[in-house]
């Protein structure tokens, strides 16, 4: 499980993310929703450890980040917007270093190698060379790095932007996949940023929405369209509220959108 | 120290599978072939020369270490210049492009073990094109007998100075994220850091700074050409060697601070 505990980030004057607080238990995927610029790269890139928080800290499967943070770092398995890849290695030969830099026992690597790529059905392009993938198995490739050390805690940073139709769909059963526990394996937690709306709905129990770098909402996807109510319309209602910009937007969300 | 050999080997590896590693191997073998037949060409004609004029006092002199293996080494300086940087170039601004970074700060390492295992291949691949060189030195030693001895303290020198511009490109290697950059940062430091006893010289002659002054023997011991010199000539003195241990140890901790400034910002 991960908790955030008042994330804040300052430029400066500016506020990129302000006093950001969540929960997520074993076994949850969270949607992390926000319109672009709101602070979800931001806030996720401070609870992997990338950047610090000036203010707040976050708690990853019981370890704090900044008390210890190698300990935060090794239950977290992170897939950034960009894939972090190596075009001129291997697919197997990547996931043995991954493995290797995220501690994974070496009496332990291959396998974990192995079940990584079965998981995220690259066995069969394992001696690829990254470089020469399409993008799809590329970002197939980032998912089995995030994965490969078999983390508690899953944080993937828009993983299905750049996708055509069928690709979207494939990653997003992974992802349910990889929420879901297996036999004799615990459940992981999965924290999913993106702005695609029916992304969230298809795949996340519970919502957390960010707008200007504050927390506006956090519910679960049962009460949010519990009467016919869409995720659209909750969206525009939470993140054209704040900016000014259109007063009307509680009520005419929709064509605020447009 | 387990992070470390697991980057070093990664970095290694994939330098050899770009074409850099191969364009540097072979630019290297023919320059220090060149230059390996330049200066045997040389000490041959000079051998020649003395014989024909019957210079006894010369002959007596003339040995290999001196005026072959030497003027051969001497030159190597500048050819590191040029290769060196680079290798190293892309050692961290291409983790910068590739977005690899972020998966190297979130993942369970030091950044110490990050900069220790860029430089740990860095200095492996140095290694091997001192390596190289030594098996030019071994030619000679086929047909003559210079001084072993003499002839390790030459290379010993030629490999602390890779070591220490190897050191000074994972440091130019970390502020960018263009490797060209890196490569052209890189190349006037190394220039000025050689120079600084230059510098020293001038401000004597000019009484700018005197020559016996504290500031020039300060400039003369971060110069890297003297002790390169003396090494080049046998003497392994400590003053060099911790000429060079200050110098890679500095832009190690520099290459440190810049790879964490990113979580500053």
């Amino acid at each position: 499980m991960i908790e955030a505990l008042g994330v804040t980030k300052r430029y400066g004057d500016l506020v990129a993310v302000n006093d950001v607080s969540f929960k997520a238990e074993a076994g949850e995927v969270v949607g992390f929703l926000g319109p672009n610029g709101a602070g979800k790269t931001t806030t996720m890139r401070m609870l992997t450890g990338f950047l610090p928080a000036t203010d707040g800290t976050a708690v990853v499967d019981g370890h704090d980040i900044f008390d210890e943070p190698l300990a935060a770092r090794r239950a977290i398995g992170y897939l950034p917007e960009t894939p972090p890849l190596y075009p001129e290695m291997d697919v197997s030969g990547y996931l043995k270093y991954v493995a290797r830099i995220k501690d994974v026992p070496r009496s332990g690597r291959k396998q974990a190698v192995e079940r990584a790529l079965e998981r995220c059905g690259l066995s069969h392009v394992a001696r690829r060379v990254i470089g020469s993938l399409s993008k799809g198995y590329r970002q197939r490739v980032g998912l089995a790095q995030a994965i490969v050390h078999d983390p508690p805690v899953l944080i993937l940073d828009e993983p299905t932007v750049g996708l055509d139709p069928n690709q979207i769909l494939e990653i997003r059963e992974l992802i349910r996949d990889l929420a879901a526990p297996r036999e004799g394996e615990p459940s992981h937690t999965v924290i999913l940023s993106t702005h695609i709306l029916p992304e969230v709905e298809a795949i996340c129990r519970r919502v957390i929405m960010i707008h200007d770098g504050q927390k506006v909402l956090d519910d679960s996807m049962e009460n949010l369209t519990r009467d016919g109510g869409r995720l659209e319309d909750v969206f525009a209602r939470f993140t054209l509220r704040e900016t000014g910009a259109d007063a009307a937007a509680p009520e005419g969300g929709e064509e605020a959108v447009q | 120290m387990r992070h470390v050999t697991a980057i070093a080997s990664r970095e290694l590896r994939s330098l050899f599978v770009s074409p850099v590693a191969y364009v540097v191997l072979s630019l290297f073998a023919v320059l220090a072939g060149f230059l390996f037949l330049a200066s045997v060409l040389s000490f041959d004609a000079n051998l020649a020369q003395a014989q024909q004029f019957q210079a006894f006092d010369f002959l007596r002199q003339l040995n290999l270490n001196d005026h072959l293996i030497a003027p051969f080494l001497q030159v190597m300086w500048i050819v590191f210049l040029i290769l060196v940087p680079a290798v190293t170039m892309s050692l961290f601004a291409s983790e910068k492009a590739n977005g690899t970074e972020e998966l190297l700060l979130t993942s369970p390492l030091t950044i110490w073990e990050l900069v220790l295992g860029k430089y740990l291949a860095a200095a492996g691949f140095v290694t091997l094109l001192v390596g190289m060189l030594g098996l030019f030195c071994g030619i000679i030693f086929l047909y003559g007998e210079p001084e072993p001895l003499k002839t390790l303290s030459g290379l010993l020198g030629v490999w602390l100075v890779g070591l220490s511009y190897a050191a000074i490109g994972v440091f130019t290697s970390s502020l960018t994220r263009n490797q060209l950059v890196a490569f052209f940062i890189a190349l006037p430091l190394i220039l000025m850091l050689w120079l600084l006893s230059v510098f020293a010289d001038l401000g004597g002659a000019t009484g700018a700074v005197g020559s016996e002054s504290g500031l020039s023997a300060l400039l003369r011991w971060l110069s890297t050409s003297d002790h390169f010199q003396q090494l080049i000539e046998g003497l392994v003195d400590t003053r060099a060697l911790a000429h060079f241990a200050f110098m890679i140890g500095t832009f190690l901790v520099l290459t440190k601070a810049s790879v964490e400034s990113v979580r500053w910002r």
